[in-house]
């Protein structure tokens, strides 16, 4: 499991093409949002096409209407979602409000079957009496954040345009320090990510972090935020500007 | 290298791919979607190097949606059509439920051995029969099969009251079938409490009437759906069982896995479910009601069973090795 995964929800998958590319899982809160949307769509659809029929149903007599009527609902219930999941959009209009898109587990799009199945799984998912108690459950206890027909089906639900990193600038690197002892790749990662993020946080909770590897910055508070700043910046641009000499001055202070 | 110069380097390129892909989302044809593999390839090992140089979340995430939309583009699958339904009825379906073979008995069983015993049990005690059906069923029971002849076709006298009927049978009939291939989920269980309850209940209806009502305006009324609709029914019953087995017993694989195996091996099953059981809404909405002597309609329904077992039992077997 790489850093990333343990520090977020992105599952990283393996392409034929021989890249990893990384999905972000869509968890019950979001997708919850994306199904009242479903349902309130549903919902005014029925009541426009139900004041329609009414209309037609002058000319056409009251049976032939019911009968309409029961088809639509029956496609509504059950085809609804498996067709807009297996259109191009590759998500009902609820979930393409929120953002979100299903896929298959290997990241490729979703087949009809599939939209079938984990749609008509919804029948147990929604289970205890509508409280999409199992559904959830299963989602919690499940990697990739599956309700129980996306178990069968193989698919997941995933943020289809990653929202870009809020971009808050962090604070800017005074120096680039090189790093005292060699890091794994993980390890380089997770400094780097360090980085990255630490525009979003307060000063607090960086010293805090930062607090966590004094044995690698040498220094706890602010001083140890700002040297693992200058060293993330030194892994990154070392090939610019990372002179000899910084090295032999911060072995220097190593020693002391 | 740094990000910076790596971005600078490429941008352009990036630009000229997001630009395509873009294109190639909208469905409009586009002269250059023959670049498409070869850009696409270009940014996997983009975001392979940004990936393997830790160029930062920024690119990384830029350059990972940019992979994620072209491969999308590119495996977007092509629907069936026209061949894949040809090939379905002419092969695939009888040849998938042949493969289930067992199941089908499972399933039979499960329905028929209820059906047939709360029949017979009219004939002894019909306590049974009055407590499954109660006061309101038997009720409806004697209105459609009480007294004279062919009632029921009286009952479709008003305009488009036939349509009406064979619109709530598709509503109706074949939401059980996809409810009893759910049911497979939850290890089986539902599956076999909607066939063992259907097998109860239309027994029990059957053996009300054969015992209080007129039998012969009953069995006229179903003899000539009920090939397509109990056998459509069983189907269904197959596909959620070869789901809820998987669950109970995944055999090698991991669960989840076995799981995903049996639903596609499912699939055929509750397609062919759902079709045979909207043919059985048309002959339930537009033939089983109309007032014909009872020997055509006798005739018509023991035809239509005979075909489709000799459908499921036949057709396609010499293409079953494809099956495997």
């Amino acid at each position: 499991m790489m850093v990333v995964e343990k520090l977020d929800t992105l599952q990283s998958v393996e392409l034929a093409e021989g890249v990893e590319i990384r999905l972000r899982m869509a968890g019950p809160m979001v997708r919850a949002g994306a199904f009242m949307l479903d349902l309130l769509i549903r919902i005014l659809a029925l009541f426009v096409i139900g004041l329609c029929l009414g209309w037609a149903g002058v000319a056409l007599g009251g049976r032939v209407i019911s009968g309409i009527g029961l088809l639509v609902w029956f496609l509504m219930d059950w085809f609804y979602p498996v067709i807009f999941e297996a259109g191009a959009w590759g998500a009902t209009p609820g979930k393409r409000m929120m953002g979100l898109r299903v896929i298959q587990a290997n990241g490729s799009p979703i087949t009809f079957g599939q939209a079938m199945v984990r749609n008509f799984m919804r029948f147990i998912d929604a289970m205890p009496i509508f409280t999409y108690g199992f559904g959830v459950a299963s989602c919690l206890s499940s990697k990739r954040f599956q309700r129980l027909g996306d178990l069968a089906a193989g698919t997941v639900v995933v943020y289809d345009r990653l929202q870009a990193m809020p971009v808050i600038a962090s604070p800017p690197p005074m120096a680039a320090i090189p790093l005292p002892v060699g890091l794994s790749a993980d390890e380089t990662r997770a400094l780097i990510m360090f980085r990255d993020r630490s525009g979003l946080w307060s000063e607090g909770r960086r010293v805090e972090i930062a607090d966590q590897i004094v044995s690698l910055s040498g220094v706890a508070g602010t001083a140890g935020v700002n040297r693992l700043m200058a060293m993330a910046h030194w892994v990154q641009e070392r090939r610019s500007d990372a002179p000899v000499a910084k090295v032999e001055k911060w072995k220097g202070v190593e020693t002391k | 290298m740094t990000p910076g110069d790596f971005e600078h380097k490429n941008s352009q390129r990036w630009l000229e791919y997001e630009r395509l892909v873009a294109g190639l989302e909208s469905g409009k044809p586009n002269e250059h979607a023959d670049q498409l593999p070869r850009r696409f390839r270009e940014l996997c090992i983009d975001l392979s190097l940004v990936e393997s140089r830790m160029y930062g979340d920024r690119l990384h995430e830029r350059l990972n949606g940019l992979v994620i939309r072209g491969y999308n583009v590119i495996y977007r699958g092509k629907r069936g059509g026209f061949e894949h339904a040809v090939s379905f009825v002419t092969w695939r379906f009888p040849c998938a439920v042949r493969r289930e073979w067992r199941l089908f008995l499972l399933c039979s069983l499960v329905f028929w051995l209820p059906f047939f015993a709360m029949i017979l049990s009219a004939k002894h005690d019909m306590s049974w029969i009055q407590s499954v059906l109660g006061p309101a069923g038997m009720a409806s029971m004697e209105q459609m099969y009480g007294g004279k002849e062919q009632q029921i076709a009286h009952l479709r006298s008003e305009y488009g009251s036939n349509f009406m009927m064979f619109c709530f049978y598709i509503y109706n009939n074949v939401g059980i079938d996809f409810r009893i291939f759910a049911g497979g989920m939850a290890a089986g269980v539902g599956t076999l409490f909607f066939l063992l309850f259907n097998g109860v209940y239309m027994g029990a209806a059957a053996g009300y009437v054969n015992q209080v009502g007129n039998p012969e305006s009953f069995w006229t009324f179903v003899i000539g759906h009920s090939s397509f609709e109990l056998l459509g029914m069983i189907v269904a019953g197959m596909a959620g069982m070869r789901v809820g087995l998987a669950i109970l017993n995944p055999g090698r694989l991991p669960r989840v896995r076995a799981l995903v195996e049996a639903t596609k091996r499912s699939l055929p099953l509750i397609y062919g479910a759902a079709v045979m059981t909207a043919m059985a809404a048309v002959v339930e909405g537009f033939w089983s009601a109309q007032e014909i002597p009872s020997n055509i309609k006798y005739g018509v329904g023991a035809t239509g069973w005979v075909l489709v077992s000799a459908y499921l039992l036949l057709v396609g077997r010499n293409r079953g090795y494809e099956v495997g």
